[in-house]
């Protein structure tokens, strides 16, 4: 059993930070607990965080979402802002994360703050420019998922909360699409790839290419989101798609292990990165502006 | 750590370790008399589903969750819907379509069922295959190869959609 000397609930952020800031000895915060249960670390007390009123996922009349860290990810899968927010990018890659009954209980903090390079809401939440807001007793940040990561199961956070995710109503209207390649349905993702663009007159807007289980975190290829952005989509041949798939393969830093070779996990990276680029673009053509669909 | 709790419908104070899981509460601790033995301890990893109850209604894998998770909030095991209608049908037809085999996975599919059928007839749609299957996606078993649960759950749908048809005012359910 979890050799814990005390289990705090906290009714507030502001409590769950001075819970945690209090004292004596070591601290850390549980949401849905799936992954402390599995690896209970060395602590003396853990700060509930479920009652903090952290569990909302609330949109302005702009179309901002703000996604509370204590946000289970079937409220996630189920959600119809999120459902609608870029053709649904976030529900998916949540909706395929473990099991039903996991869902229940499992958060989208408790996800972006384990900090495996896998975690599967990651590349979805990149691909989105999704912003972290990270509260202290006295201070607040905000800064870009991209920032938040700075190794396996290493954050920037150091006893600070996060409090919630934001995505900008700029992200919304991204044509994005995900691929997760795995040896089973329940194993973790041998690679993970999200792209989320916009097309604007027949030219390609803001491209973000986001990888996952390919390096020490989950990253952007940005040398792949260069050949892309600012192009016209007549001029995006299969060859020039093939050529940002290996371009991203050439950005990643996977590891071999027993699920796969860093070599097979690379070349899967251009192969996925060329073909979500290619439904991305393809996406519903007729939503667009000159597609002049009702 | 005192943990109040709503247990299958009655109010039950625990006292339990700070880092006890709530499936270790609910089969070996506290002072509730009546051990809650359906909850079963499989994996502890949240694979395998034996150990799934309803927190607030919905399911959850006990190895997996806090026990202080519960404090304030309502758990539902098997035992507490023993007399429920829906759940005695779910058993029947479990026992009828040959889905019970050594048994072990048995309460925890129980619930995942009676959770996916409570929620579709509140909203009046009858689940299809794939819906019961992703329901079940949490309990592992290792007897049935999972046709005959399934085939259990979709006739308890289909006699529940045929209730819901016949009873005055309603038109037939959506599937
Ligand atoms: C059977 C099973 C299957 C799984 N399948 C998947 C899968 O397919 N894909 C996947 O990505 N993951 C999977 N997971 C892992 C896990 O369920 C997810 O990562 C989940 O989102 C973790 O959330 P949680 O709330 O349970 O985290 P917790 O266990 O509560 O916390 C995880 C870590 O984050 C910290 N933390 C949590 N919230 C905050 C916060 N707001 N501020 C600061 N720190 C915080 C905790 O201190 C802890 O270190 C699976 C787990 C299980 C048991
Ligand atoms: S014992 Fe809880 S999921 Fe296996
Ligand atoms: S009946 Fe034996 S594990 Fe399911």
């Amino acid at each position: 059993m979890w050799d814990l000397k005390e289990y705090r609930i906290a009714g507030s952020a502001g409590e769950a930070v001075a819970m945690m800031r209090r004292g004596p000895g070591k601290g850390v915060y549980i949401a849905g607990g799936t992954d402390l249960f599995l690896f209970p670390p060395t602590c003396d007390y853990v700060v509930d965080i479920n009652h903090a009123g952290l569990s909302d996922i609330v949109g302005s009349p702009d179309g901002d979402l703000f996604i509370g860290a204590a946000t289970t990810l079937h409220d996630l899968a189920t959600n119809p802002l999120v459902n609608r927010f870029a053709g649904g990018l976030l529900s998916e890659a949540a909706a395929h994360c473990g099991n039903r009954p996991v869902r229940s209980t499992a958060t989208i903090g408790g996800n972006l703050c384990n900090a495996l390079p896998s975690a599967d809401l990651a590349p979805a939440l990149l691909a989105l420019d999704a912003v972290c807001y990270i509260a202290d007793e006295d201070s607040q940040e905000s800064l870009p998922l991209e920032d938040f990561f700075t190794g396996p199961r290493k954050t920037v956070l150091d006893g600070r909360l996060l409090v919630g995710i934001a995505l900008s109503a700029e992200a919304a209207k991204r044509r994005a699409l995900a691929r997760r390649l795995t040896r089973s349905a329940e194993d973790i993702a041998l690679v993970q790839v999200a792209v989320a663009l916009e097309v604007i007159d027949g030219r390609v807007g803001a491209v973000r290419i986001a990888l996952g289980s390919v390096a020490p975190v989950p990253m952007r290829a940005m040398l792949a989101e260069a050949q892309i952005e600012g192009e016209l989509l007549s001029d995006l041949t299969p060859d020039r798609l093939a050529d940002a798939g290996l371009i991203a393969a050439s950005e990643c830093d996977p590891i071999d292990d027993h699920r796969a070779s860093a070599e097979y996990r690379r070349e899967m990276v251009g192969v996925l990165t060329r073909r979500v680029l290619a439904s991305a673009l393809a996406w519903n053509p007729s939503d667009d502006k000159e597609g002049g669909a009702a | 750590m005192k943990i109040d709790v709503r247990l299958n419908g009655r109010d039950t104070a625990w006292e339990a370790p700070a880092g006890a899981t709530l499936l270790a509460v609910l089969r070996d601790g506290g002072p509730n008399p009546a051990r809650m033995i359906s909850v079963k301890r499989g994996c502890e990893t949240g694979d395998c589903g034996a150990c799934t109850v309803l927190l607030d209604g919905q399911p959850v894998n006990s190895c997996v969750v806090a026990a202080g998770r519960a404090h304030g909030h309502e758990v539902t095991t098997l035992e507490g819907l023993a007399a429920d209608p829906l759940m005695i049908s779910l058993q029947k037809a479990l026992v009828d379509h040959a889905g019970v085999q050594c048994g072990y996975c048995s309460p925890g599919m129980l619930i995942s069922l009676y959770h996916l059928l409570r929620e579709c007839r509140a909203a009046g749609v009858r689940p299809d295959d794939h819906a019961i299957r992703e329901a079940l996606s949490g309990n592992l078993c290792r007897c049935t190869g999972y046709v005959k649960p399934v085939a259990a759950a979709a006739a308890v749908a289909a006699a529940l959609e045929a209730v819901q048809a016949a009873a005055p005012g309603k038109g037939t359910v959506a599937s």
